[in-house]
């Protein structure tokens, strides 16, 4: 069946190859066998019925969409190499022709898609990240496939003070230009979905809003300030009332605490002095008389001692 | 001085190792029934530097390029059996071509895309493509994905030492369609009952089976001498 897919071009869930197939051939039901070819391949099989016959052609089906869905990363990822599309163009401020081009290719790549395409720039020479048009970096000294120390700015390291050392691989330095091109090219490689384009639900968002990296600064840096002075905490505290006393009170009552807040803000307090325990003071051990051969031990007496105690069971040997 | 004589001796162990590569090739392609002559098949190191070296005494992959024209067996082993459908079946085979690639790292699509266009130019019924270091997925998709074609990849180094020649390796032997149809009838079994071997599997690789193709193995054996077994390419 997967033969009688290969003669039409495709069979596919993605929108763009579908819209594609449909403007070539306008009938669905052309990409499957007709009733004639099926009623000629179920008579030459006695055991097979109709419903066996659909079974096996949904599951052709859902083969071939994979391999449509392969096929169109290959030429996406063949595709990308190509970007950016002048030598000129600036990684931290890509046109908006690269950028929609990039995100809509890359909504049906998986995170593993994404180090294949990364793989190719890299044998092209050029910078992993898509939109970036340098050449990647090139370590000249040592054999390849080693590692490096990598240092930090000054007072990144343990507690604030040196540098911060990382030892790295080296052909994970040489996988980009610089470190800002790598920063940019695995935030992009995080939000891709793990999850193959064929097995995606329709309503799954994850791998096809993609943000670049300055995008996303740029939202964050729009969305409301986190970080604000002593003064205006200070104020917003105030504002809350938490001293005024009818308002502690109200608050009180909403956490669910049973007993009256005092005024004050602090519990009531009593101490007591334990009293009324023994004031005997504990003696020094005396002497009993049945502790003059050692007494026992745990109610056990040794038996050697036992023996003496009973004068009884001489040993005869001890005397011949 | 010292650096002029360590050249010469990487170069000539390079030129070595690849000689020994290249006549794995031939071995691999009379093995598969392709026309191989004696010459090829036992050229001797110094001829194949005086051939194929480039003047600093590195070899010349450019150069090293090969083409063969099946054999009349191979062609019977590759014809269909006629059905009604197609009663005069044309044999599945044709002129092979191999290639080395002379970058030495980083093959990816482009290289392959660059072989796939030649094999498709000069209608090559297979290629091979050898190259020196693994070449990337997505290439090896793009190496398989050529419609009505066949194209085969090889490292340098998997084709260094013959592994078919290697004693704890039986022999493999590829049966026609009408063996095959002979061997299930004489056997009453389907072929889907048959033990299995796979299309990765290397010796399926060196002989360039095809799914769908039953091998016959020939194992030696202590009690009965000879031990055949019949495994479906899967």
């Amino acid at each position: 069946m997967a033969q009688q897919g290969s003669s039409h071009p495709l069979k596919t869930s993605l929108p763009e190859t579908y819209a594609a197939v449909n403007a070539q051939q306008p009938p669905p039901s052309h990409l499957y066998p007709t009733q004639e070819e099926q009623d000629r391949y179920l008579a030459g099989r006695p055991g097979a019925t109709q419903q066996h016959l659909e079974v096996a052609l949904q599951h052709a089906q859902q083969i071939q969409t994979q391999k449509d869905a392969e096929d169109a990363i290959l030429n996406r990822i063949l595709e990308l190499i190509e970007l950016p599309s002048s030598p000129s163009a600036d990684p931290a401020a890509p046109s908006q022709e690269d950028t929609v081009k990039l995100k809509y290719s890359l909504a049906p790549f998986r995170p593993s898609d994404y180090d294949n395409l990364i793989l190719e720039r890299n044998f092209e020479d050029l910078c992993g990240y898509a939109l970036c048009p340098r050449k990647h970096r090139r370590q000249a000294t040592g054999p390849r496939g080693g590692f490096q120390f990598k240092y930090g700015p000054k007072g990144s390291g343990p507690g604030g003070r040196g540098r911060s050392v990382d030892i790295v691989s080296q052909d994970r330095i040489e996988k980009w230009c610089s470190d800002a091109c790598a920063e940019r090219a695995l935030w992009i490689r995080v939000q891709l979905s793990e999850k193959p384009v064929w097995e995606r639900r329709a309503g799954d968002t994850r791998g096809t809003t993609i943000l670049l990296l300055e995008e996303a600064r740029a939202k964050r840096l729009k969305a409301p300030a986190a970080t604000s002075s002593v003064s205006s905490v200070v104020d917003d505290l105030q504002s809350m009332g938490l001293g005024n006393r009818d308002r502690s009170g109200e608050l009180a009552l909403e956490r669910g605490d049973t007993s009256l807040v005092r005024p004050d803000g602090r519990v009531d307090v009593n101490i007591r002095e334990n009293q009324g325990g023994s004031q005997q003071v504990a003696g020094a051990p005396q002497m009993r008389p049945e502790d003059a051969n050692g007494g026992s031990i745990e109610g056990y007496v040794p038996r050697e001692r036992r023996g003496a105690d009973q004068d009884g069971d001489i040993d005869l040997l001890d005397q011949i | 001085m010292d650096g002029d004589s360590a050249h010469s001796m990487e170069a000539e162990r390079e030129m070595t190792r690849l000689w020994r590569t290249f006549r794995t090739v031939y071995e691999l392609l009379a093995d598969r029934g392709y026309e191989v002559s004696d010459n090829e098949l036992l050229l001797p190191l110094e001829d194949f530097r005086a051939k194929y070296s480039d003047p600093l005494g590195y070899p010349d992959r450019t150069k090293m390029k090969i083409q063969a024209r099946p054999t009349e067996t191979m062609k019977m082993k590759y014809t269909a059996l006629p059905s009604k459908a197609n009663p005069n079946p044309q044999p599945d085979c044709g002129t092979i071509y191999v290639d080395f690639c002379p970058d030495s790292s980083g093959v990816g699509t482009k290289q392959v895309r660059a072989f796939n266009h030649l094999v498709d130019e000069n209608n090559f019924h297979t290629g091979i493509f050898i190259t020196q270091t693994p070449i990337s997925p997505s290439a090896v998709r793009l190496l398989s994905g050529v419609p009505g074609r066949i194209c085969e990849h090889f490292q340098e180094q998997d084709l260094l030492v013959n592994i078919t020649r290697h004693e704890l390796v039986p022999k493999h032997v590829l049966l026609s369609p009408e063996e095959k149809a002979k061997l299930l009838e004489r056997y009453r079994l389907k072929e889907s009952q048959l033990p299995r071997i796979q299309i990765s599997d290397p010796v399926a690789r060196y002989l360039g089976l095809r799914r769908g193709q039953v091998v016959k193995i020939i194992r030696k054996s202590e009690t009965a001498g000879r031990y055949a077994s019949y495994r479906w390419v899967i």
